[in-house]
């Protein structure tokens, strides 16, 4: 009876009843598109992190990352690659050799890191060739190639073909320096990375990185090396099992995953979650005194009727329980519309992703797509529902103190 | 056998500010079965000393004891419970939920109860019949005419056979045929249930129909009158 009761007086007065229920349903939309929006912009961010800088595991000599000299490498590069690949997760991996040096033409000089990559692997793991606006990605057969981001060649003045000089120091501490010739101007959408990076072909840079027969201690150096293997698997959930695997099996490398590798990513991640947060506790903090006020009117306007409730003799905690319900009720009926309307624009915007072209200069600073596609995280809409839930519920309590609080001789008189 | 015993009861309004004193030592018994209407003029203290009678507000002073129980010493909640379990109430205003139908509002308080649904239903269906309200059982209050909705707050204070009625001016808003079917019904069941009312009143109607008037004057008692 209280059920029904609770359901039939939020309608009794309809026009303020649907006004409330409005209200809420549309904050909920909007607070489910912003947030769906905002962990868009997380996802793509890290989604390309993964893809173009970090994949999903890296191994290095344990002092690589620390010193990035390119004397700490890892040997036994290809038995090390084809044990990885045997991996059931294993989506794609490759292997890559780095060295920092300068990239120069007759115009001028940059500092950048010189990537040694195997053409074919690499685009598995990276789809770097997709990155690639003019020109083309490594041709086969065609010796010191070199892939610089559109930005660096108009740094240094270069065009396609164009023949530039990287200089590096090799494994025996020389300064050695080699010409390469421009076949393709890449752009990836990270300011950062198309600043920092240029890519050759591996073995092209190891002829000028390795000494030929052995180093001044009589080490003899193979080809069979890389400074950097980079893993992406096929499933992101299985990352930490494989890097347990990957540290038992090659306990003498440093196994990292993109948290590690990037602890930016995680920064970011937690400032999004933040900022989430804090969303929803304005939303919340807007709602509650929104319902608050329906609340204390409906209580108000039925004041008599409560004190008659209680005159024939509905106790305090069913009169409490009938208004909690009816707050209750008001949210139920408007959560759902809300939520609905949100999944909708969501799922809309699936394909199309909205444009943010006009911000994209400060967008590609950071790493991030100009058009963003808002995630459809079915996680989101019970967090939001468990808000909507609980602000009701507090929003409930001071008009139904209200209600409790009554005398019903003095509501009885009331006209 | 007394089932209302009120021993000098007092009421005093405001007693730090304005003192207004609605009651000053009223002794009252009222036995099973009576049909008693309080009367007086406007601010004599009848709706006052009602209100106290039904639990619904504290004496300043005496004691009031209803059903062997001394109701002014129980708290708020005992007293709604105590309401709920021995007393009917009828209102000026028919004060019925008006969201709820004239059979779910009948039997409201037989379901704040916890009474088996068959019995609930028995009873309200008997008693919508006899007080020609079968054919409005679904209709809600605002449908009903102000005759009709009073029956059905009569309905509503019988229905779980209560101790006594108490009934605060209830044909003041009712025209004449109204009123008078109305009090054909609680004469009705005063003579075939023995259900014990007392009215507040100043409708002569009432007043003619009453067993036992009590007439207030000043918070005082002034006359007891046994008629008929």
């Amino acid at each position: 009876m209280l059920f029904k009761i609770a359901w039939r007086n939020i309608w009794r007065s309809k026009t303020r009843s649907i006004t409330v229920i409005l209200s809420i349903a549309i904050g909920v939309w909007a607070l489910s598109f912003v947030l769906s929006f905002s962990n868009g912009i997380t996802y793509t961010f890290i989604q390309n992190a993964i893809r173009d800088q970090y994949s999903h595991l890296q191994l290095h000599h344990p002092k690589f990352p620390e010193d990035k000299n390119s004397k700490y490498f890892i040997k036994n590069k290809k038995e090390i690659l084809a044990a990885i690949k045997q991996m059931p997760a294993t989506e794609a991996l490759t292997g890559r050799v780095i060295a920092n040096g300068m990239v120069s033409s007759s115009r001028g000089a940059r500092g950048v890191q010189i990537m040694g990559v195997n053409p074919e692997t690499e685009k598995q793991v990276t789809h770097f060739d997709k990155n690639i606006v003019e020109g083309s990605y490594f041709k086969e057969g065609k010796r010191n190639q070199i892939l610089i981001s559109k930005r660096i060649a108009e740094k240094l003045k270069v065009k396609l073909r164009s023949r530039i000089v990287l200089t590096f120091q090799n494994m025996e501490g020389e300064i050695t320096a080699a010409a390469f010739r421009v076949a393709g101007l890449f752009s990836t959408g990270n300011m950062m990375t198309d600043e920092a990076l240029v890519y050759v072909v591996d073995n092209d840079l190891k002829k000028n990185l390795l000494p030929k027969q052995s180093d001044s201690t009589g080490i003899v150096y193979s080809d069979n090396i890389a400074h950097e293997i980079a893993v992406f698997l096929k499933n992101s959930k299985d990352i930490k099992r494989v890097k347990e695997k990957l540290k038992n099996e090659f306990p003498g490398l440093l196994v990292q995953d993109y948290w590690e590798l990037s602890p930016d990513i995680e920064l970011y991640e937690t400032q999004i979650k933040t900022s989430n947060s804090i969303i929803i506790a304005i939303f919340m903090l807007a709602l509650i005194f929104g319902i608050i006020n329906t609340m204390l009117m409906a209580v108000l306007e039925r004041y008599k009727e409560l004190g008659m409730l209680m005159a024939i003799g509905m106790n305090k905690a069913k009169i409490f329980f009938m208004i909690v319900l009816e707050t209750l009720m008001l949210s139920a009926v408007a959560a759902p519309i809300g939520l609905g309307a949100g999944f909708l624009t969501v799922y809309l915007l699936q394909d199309t992703g909205i444009d943010l072209s006009s911000f994209a200069k400060g967008l590609e600073r950071f790493g991030m797509e100009t058009t963003i596609i808002p995630v459809l995280d079915f996680g989101l809409y019970i967090r939001i529902a468990t808000a909507v839930f609980i602000t009701a519920l507090l929003a409930s309590i001071y008009p139904a103190r209200k209600a409790v609080k009554l005398k019903p001789v003095e509501a009885l008189h009331k006209i | 056998m007394p089932i209302i015993i009120a021993k000098n009861i007092e009421k005093i309004y405001n007693p730090k500010t304005v003192p207004v004193h609605a009651l000053r030592g009223v002794d009252l018994t009222i036995d099973k079965g009576e049909f008693t209407a309080i009367v007086g003029p406007s601010g004599s203290g009848k709706t006052t000393l009602l209100n106290i009678i039904g639990g619904l507000d504290h004496p300043t002073g005496g004691s009031i004891e209803v059903d062997d129980t001394d109701i002014s010493k129980l708290s708020d909640n005992q007293l709604i419970d105590f309401r709920q379990k021995k007393i009917g109430f009828v209102f000026q205003s028919y004060n019925l939920i008006p969201v709820l139908t004239v059979e779910e509002n009948t039997e409201f308080v037989m379901l704040l109860q916890k009474r088996p649904k068959e019995e609930r239903h028995r009873r309200v269906s008997e008693l919508l019949a006899s007080f020609g309200l079968g054919d409005k059982k679904d209709k809600r209050p605002s449908q009903l005419s102000g005759g009709q909705q009073q029956r059905v707050a009569v309905a509503r204070a019988l229905a779980p056979k209560p101790t006594f009625v108490l009934a605060d001016e209830p044909t003041a808003n009712l025209d004449s045929v109204s009123a008078s079917n109305l009090l054909d019904i609680m004469e009705k069941m005063n003579r075939e249930e023995h259900v014990t009312f007392v009215f507040s009143t100043h409708d002569q109607r009432v007043i003619d129909r009453a067993r036992r008037v009590v007439t207030l004057v000043d918070g005082k008692i002034d006359s007891d009158i046994l008629q008929k």
